[in-house]
């Protein structure tokens, strides 16, 4: 009788001396952290190509294509993340290397965590390009532009350089052919 | 088989093909002779009707039917076809219901969702879809779902016309001598879920139950068919979340079929240790809402204290815990690290540390035996009339399990038997369900050593072997596909077409929408406190039964 007593008085006691299980805040930390999991989407504007796969494997239609004023790889995406469900399967095709351009995996989990209203009217993952790199990547675009067509009418003038010294043997003599049509 | 063989020649068909190891496919070329064919297979052994599925073809103007019988004891199997008229008011075929009692529900299902008639049906009514649904069939090609989208809440005003013809019918029997009326139980009740059960109650006794199902219809069938084969895994796993890797080993199963793919023994072996982690997790939920429906929620707690250390290995592999999306068309979506195995030994050696408190407080707990050891017996017999599978079959002693019947992934190489009770009682249920969480925790121990070893004599490399490609554009063809979901078996049939980049027509049986089928005759003579005893001892799920 009084062993069982103090038996239970000893494992009563024990909650005195041992830690709880719980040493986690929830609020703040996750109590399971992976490499792997699936949370908010970051979008990187710079290596993004523009192919489109994200958007058209998604399943939900959560993804749209931001327009960027360029002519090449002028599309960028956007994640609702009121209708995504986070599969991944965008990560998944995104075809850049080595490292994807949208990425879920290790991603925030707290998204909407504030509470208030304006955390849910922002519900989007949204893609905010600052005015220098489009500036910078236009001034490229123009300098690409410029390059290439200096280099056209290099060709250009080469071919026409090569015409006249094939042509000129041949303008020597009385052309027959011509002047028939 | 050769007798199967030799009654289907008697009859007119355009072929019969061996399909698998234990299927004749069959192609009727009259449906009038279904009937005669069907009475045939059940004298000869098939008695059970695992599902009914239509497949609409809008070119060739036709709906093609596709019954798929089995055979229980001896594992001989036939999947019968013929063709019916499309248009709606030719589509009727003869109702096989009077014969095999389980087609009951699955043809309401094919009259609402396709608009065939079942001539000589006991109880021909729509069924899932709500009575203020607009338009017909809705998973005809031709439905035309902006009209649809346009009037959704046109016909809105039918359901407070019926739920008010409804209360004054229900009022009727109500008076000094009787008090016959019917009472709703759920859609809000506390143990019930999203399902409606139409009681028809005298006093405290069940006269009759009718189920009212569809709360949480999502037409997953008809939504794979607008997502490419890729992206259709987040709509099959959403069949039901609480075992959603082995709904996707069944489509995947059906998608690398079609597709010619062979997948590699390393995606084979993870195939088993994830679906049987899934199952562990459906399981662990299953026993506490058995007892959670009896007002008892300590188990629920305890096996959810376990089933997370479960959680964690599949988020740590996935990247979620409930909705993985890990099975992929090829193989597993991801590559496995050994620490993801530590975590997983974690998580068995918690089930370990609890199974024999569980066992000796809960699964052998007198008190239970004494409540629900006589309640909701199911007899063999009706194991192969209703078609039932899975936890409830096996509970009723009868042999049935796709694991070992026929052996998917890697199970041939898996040493297991089959879990059997004897009686089919709702204590019964409860135990076996136990048992094969052990089941299934010893199947985890083997598959996690085979991987092991292999990973050690480096015959799998565990980060590039988990997938092979897959072609994005299938040929045409068809494939059917089971696997022992948690719930019983899961049967997908696919249909694609020519350069497909998504199904044409994905039909899913899933096993609780029979199970539902038998509450009417379990609950019939009992009182109304059996009803959340026998409802939580079938281990039933809304999300495959209404899909």
């Amino acid at each position: 009788m009084i062993l069982e007593l103090l038996q239970k008085v000893y494992r009563v006691s024990k909650a005195l001396t041992v830690k709880s299980p719980a040493q986690k805040d929830v609020r703040t930390h996750l109590m399971h952290e992976t490499e792997r999991f699936r949370g908010k989407h970051t979008v990187d504007y710079e290596t993004c190509i523009g192919c489109d796969s994200c958007n058209k494997i998604c399943p939900t239609n959560a993804i749209s294509m931001k327009h960027l004023p360029f002519k090449k790889q002028n599309i960028v995406p956007e994640v609702n993340l009121g209708v995504c469900i986070f599969c991944g399967l965008c990560e998944d095709v995104c075809p850049t290397k080595p490292k994807k351009s949208i990425v879920l995996s290790g991603g925030r989990y707290d998204m909407l965590s504030g509470g208030w209203h304006e955390d849910q009217e922002n519900f989007w993952v949204q893609v905010d390009i600052p005015q220098e790199y489009i500036d910078s990547r236009l001034e490229a675009e123009e300098a690409a532009r410029v390059k290439k067509e200096l280099a056209k009418k290099k060709k250009e003038a080469e071919a026409a350089m090569k015409d006249k010294e094939i042509k000129a043997p041949i303008s020597g003599e009385p052309n027959f052919s011509g002047g028939t049509l | 088989m050769q007798s199967l063989y030799a009654l289907l020649q008697m009859y007119e068909t355009e072929y019969i093909e061996d399909y698998k190891k234990s299927w004749k496919k069959v192609k009727l070329s009259n449906a009038e002779d279904l009937l005669k064919v069907a009475k045939a297979l059940k004298a000869n052994g098939l008695k059970t009707i695992a599902t009914v599925s239509p497949t609409d073809f809008l070119e060739k103007n036709i709906i093609e039917m596709n019954y798929f019988f089995e055979d229980l004891i001896s594992k001989r199997n036939c999947w019968l076809k013929c063709d019916i008229s499309r248009e709606l008011d030719k589509c009727e075929i003869e109702s096989i219901t009077p014969l095999f009692k389980g087609a009951n529900w699955h043809e309401r299902e094919a009259y609402s969702m396709f608009g065939v008639k079942f001539l000589h049906h006991p109880d021909l009514r729509p069924i899932i879809i709500s009575q203020d649904f607009y338009g017909k069939a809705p998973f005809r090609k031709d439905f035309d779902w902006d009209a649809h989208e346009a009037n959704t809440l046109q016909n809105i005003q039918t359901i407070v016309d019926a739920f008010k013809t409804e209360e004054n019918e229900n009022d009727k029997g109500i008076d000094a001598e009787s008090s016959e009326t019917v009472l709703n139980w759920g859609p809000t009740h506390p143990a019930s879920g999203p399902i409606r059960l139409k009681v028809h109650c005298d006093g405290e006794d069940v006269i009759s139950i009718d189920p009212d199902i569809g709360f949480v219809w999502r037409a997953l069938e008809h939504l794979v068919t607008k997502k490419d084969f890729i992206g259709a895994i987040v709509a099959v796993e959403r069949l039901c979340f609480m075992d959603n890797i082995n709904s996707m080993i069944a489509y995947a199963q059906a998608v690398e079929e079609i597709a010619g793919t062979e997948i590699t023994e390393f995606a084979k072996w993870m195939r088993v240790l994830l679906g049987e982690v899934s199952r562990i997790s459906s399981h662990a939920m299953g026993m506490g809402g058995f007892y959670n429906a009896l007002g008892l929620h300590t188990v629920a707690m305890w096996n959810m204290d376990m089933r997370e250390f479960f959680l964690d290995f599949l988020e740590s592999y996935s990247g979620a815990r409930i909705a993985t999306a890990a099975i992929e068309a090829g193989g597993v979506r991801y590559g496995l690290q050994e620490n993801m195995l530590e975590e997983l030994q974690l998580a068995l050696d918690k089930f370990d540390a609890t199974k024999d408190d569980m066992r000796a407080i809960f699964v052998k707990n007198p008190t239970m035996k004494m409540r629900a050891a006589k309640q909701g017996i199911i007899t063999a017999q009706e194991v192969e009339e209703y078609s039932l599978c899975g936890v409830v079959a096996r509970a009723s002693g009868v042999k049935v399990d796709v694991r070992l019947d026929e052996p998917y992934a890697a199970y041939d190489k898996i040493n297991m038997d089959y879990v059997t009770q004897k009686t089919g009682s709702a204590n019964d249920r409860l135990v076996n369900l136990f048992e094969e969480l052990e089941q299934s925790v010893d199947i985890i121990k083997q598959a996690k050593k085979h991987i092991e070893e292999c990973i050690k004599s480096g015959k799998f490399n565990p980060t590039k072997d988990h997938m092979v490609k897959v072609p994005k554009k299938l040929p045409a063809g068809e494939a059917i596909s089971r696997v022992e979901w948690s719930r019983g078996e899961v049967l997908m049939h696919l249909v694609t077409q020519e350069k497909a980049t998504s199904p044409y027509r994905l039909k899913m049986k899933a096993p609780s929408f029979n199970h539902t089928m038998m509450l009417d005759k379990l609950l019939k003579g009992q009182t109304l406190s059996d009803i959340p005893l026998i409802f939580g001892s079938l281990y039933i799920c809304q999300g495959d039964l209404d899909r």
